[in-house]
């Protein structure tokens, strides 16, 4: 549980937040220069400035009206910071061992199978991708026995088409260690799939705040999806390759199979992760035929929300999953959808993009 | 060759090179830190002072160290009364070489603090270190390079003092002369021969000191576009 209720004086506003936060994974949502770093930054105690009150757990980290601030080395937080903000003289290893706290070997032996570091702890980090730079930042983070994490874009940094993003690693963490994330980006799919909780900055003040699902509609949710679109996110397990029909077959958590195109050098029983657009699933009101689409799910609309020009539709198949489809009104109004009716999704496997 | 004294002179003067640029490199780190970190009044007027022995000439920083340590102070008459005498003695010495190098020493390494990431400096302490701890850990290491250059620089500069080492200390055989004072000496009595040997002493000493400086101010610049 954090709350906060602080007041950062910034170049261009003063950012204000008030928040009890108690999901397991809070997202913060917001487009660049919305005072999202500064937040967390201030929950490290590195933001001079910031007045107000932060307690963790309980714990107050600051509270100026009491003359309270523990300093950042009291504070118990695991900062990874946008650039990763690793040591250039320490090695990979140094790197993670750095903050272990009373030398914790365990925990760092842990967070170094994690986050999958083992072939490049001699390194040093001038010789790392981005990606490998996060997955560093990320296990010394968590190898400081942190009682939060405080994520800065970690997926901003890196280079989507090395197709070596770390969300797989952030969805493992998230599932492997009890520790409370404070996750930002401007990403509204990283936010679906990540989020418990999601809050929702704007200019320095909170704009929205609540379960990612329910924000949907809101004006900010909007805007991120009409510029930089949406994406139904999936963790899946590579099932096998069938080179005769040039597919990879895979299922999600929750039971789903999904076809994508051959891609022999991931190896079946191996996890990744799948990013579809929402503009990319077909709606259909009848069962579909005769139609190349390899991956056809029978579901029911849960949700139909205006986000901008669109419609977002989300649509729960068997298993559980939800998935979105972003139409357009015109085509909501021809197919009469409406909640609760049966539908058709249509995937092409084309479409799946591996993150 | 070197004679027997004048190798006593070599070692004197390698020997209270090397004495005070050990004595000043905490002092000047210290300040170099502050000046690389500190916003705010005063500033320039500190960074000034500091550099002034750069620019003043050596005879005007030996006169006011004369006056300084003279027995008339206070501060002479204790140190003298410690049998600390620093006129006239290898102190004296020490004191106006180490004053003279200062600068050279606190201004490099101000530099490589200044190149030093702050945010990297956040970051460990967040990961548990406090400030002493993170200094040790994080921001010296990655400084140095400079601070190690500064204090290399420092040493060569203490090497060929002469001004204000004249002035405090004298210029007594055995006791406070060095190779600056030596090569002066040898010229007055008319052992040009001898002078000019000790010159090519004292420029293969400063030759290899500035080197390693510049070697080492070098790498440190190409480790920072890593």
């Amino acid at each position: 549980m954090i709350d906060l209720s602080i007041e950062v004086p910034l170049a261009a506003f003063t950012l204000r937040v008030e928040a009890a936060l108690a999901g397991r994974v809070t997202v913060i949502l917001g487009p660049s220069g919305s005072g999202k770093t500064s937040l967390l930054e201030t929950v490290a105690g590195l933001r001079p400035k910031a007045r107000g009150r932060i307690a963790l757990d309980g714990q107050v980290l600051q509270d100026d009206a009491r003359r309270l601030r523990l300093a950042p080395e009291r504070r118990r937080v695991g900062y990874v910071p946008q650039d990763s903000g690793l040591f250039p003289h320490l090695s990979v290893l140094g790197n993670v061992r750095f903050g272990a706290r009373g030398g914790d070997e365990g925990r760092v032996e842990s967070a170094i199978d994690t986050l999958g570091l083992r072939p490049l702890l001699g390194r040093s980090p001038g010789a790392l991708s981005g990606g490998e730079r996060q997955r560093v930042a990320l296990a010394r983070a968590l190898a400081s026995d942190p009682r939060v994490l405080l994520l800065d874009e970690p997926l901003a940094s890196v280079d989507v088409e090395l197709k070596e993003r770390i969300l797989p690693y952030l969805l493992r963490v998230r599932q492997d260690w009890r520790v409370p994330m404070l996750y930002v980006t401007h990403n509204v799919g990283e936010a679906l799939v990540l989020a418990d909780h999601v809050l929702v900055l704007r200019a320095g003040a909170v704009e929205a705040s609540g379960a990612p699902s329910q924000l949907l509609s809101s004006p900010l949710m909007a805007r991120q999806v009409a510029v930089g679109g949406i994406e139904n996110i999936f963790p899946v397990r590579v099932l096998s390759h069938d080179t005769s029909a040039g597919v990879t077959r895979l299922r999600t958590e929750s039971g789903l199979d999904v076809a994508v195109p051959l891609a022999s050098a991931r190896l079946p029983g191996s996890t990744a992760t799948l990013a579809i657009r929402a503009e990319d699933v077909l709606v259909a009101v009848e069962p579909v035929r005769g139609l190349s689409a390899r991956n056809v799910y029978e579901g029911r609309i849960t949700r139909l929300d205006q986000t901008g020009i669109d419609v977002l539709v989300g649509v729960e198949v068997a298993g559980g999953s939800t998935w979105l489809a972003r139409l357009t009104p015109g085509a909501v109004r021809e197919l009469q959808l409406a909640l609760d009716g049966r539908v058709w999704l249509a995937v092409k496997s084309h479409s799946a993009r591996w993150v | 060759m070197l004679t027997a004294d004048e190798l006593g002179v070599l070692l004197f003067t390698l020997g209270i090179a090397g004495l005070g640029t050990l004595l000043i490199l905490p002092l000047g780190v210290g300040l170099a830190l502050v000046l690389a970190r500190y916003r705010g009044p005063g500033k320039s007027a500190l960074e000034t002072l500091l550099s002034l022995p750069l620019v003043l000439p050596p005879t005007a920083v030996g006169i006011m160290l004369l006056e300084v340590f003279s027995r008339r102070t206070a501060l002479g008459a204790a140190l003298a009364a410690a049998g600390l005498d620093v006129v006239f003695t290898w102190r004296g010495v020490l004191v106006a070489t180490s004053i003279m190098s200062f600068p050279l020493l606190v201004r490099s390494a101000r530099t490589a603090f200044e190149e030093v990431d702050p945010r990297l400096v956040g970051i460990a302490r967040t990961l548990g270190r406090g400030p002493a701890a993170t200094f040790f850990t994080v921001t010296l290491p990655l400084a140095r390079r400079g601070v190690i250059a500064g204090a290399t620089l420092a040493f060569a500069r203490a090497l060929g003092e002469f001004g204000a080492t004249v002035m405090v200390a004298g210029n007594i055989p055995g006791r406070t002369r060095t190779l600056a004072l030596a090569i002066f000496h040898d010229n007055q009595v008319g052992r040009d021969d001898r002078a000019v040997v000790l010159g090519g002493v004292t420029a293969v000493l400063a030759f290899g000191a500035l080197w390693t400086s510049e070697w080492l101010t070098r790498r440190n610049a190409g480790r920072g576009e890593a």
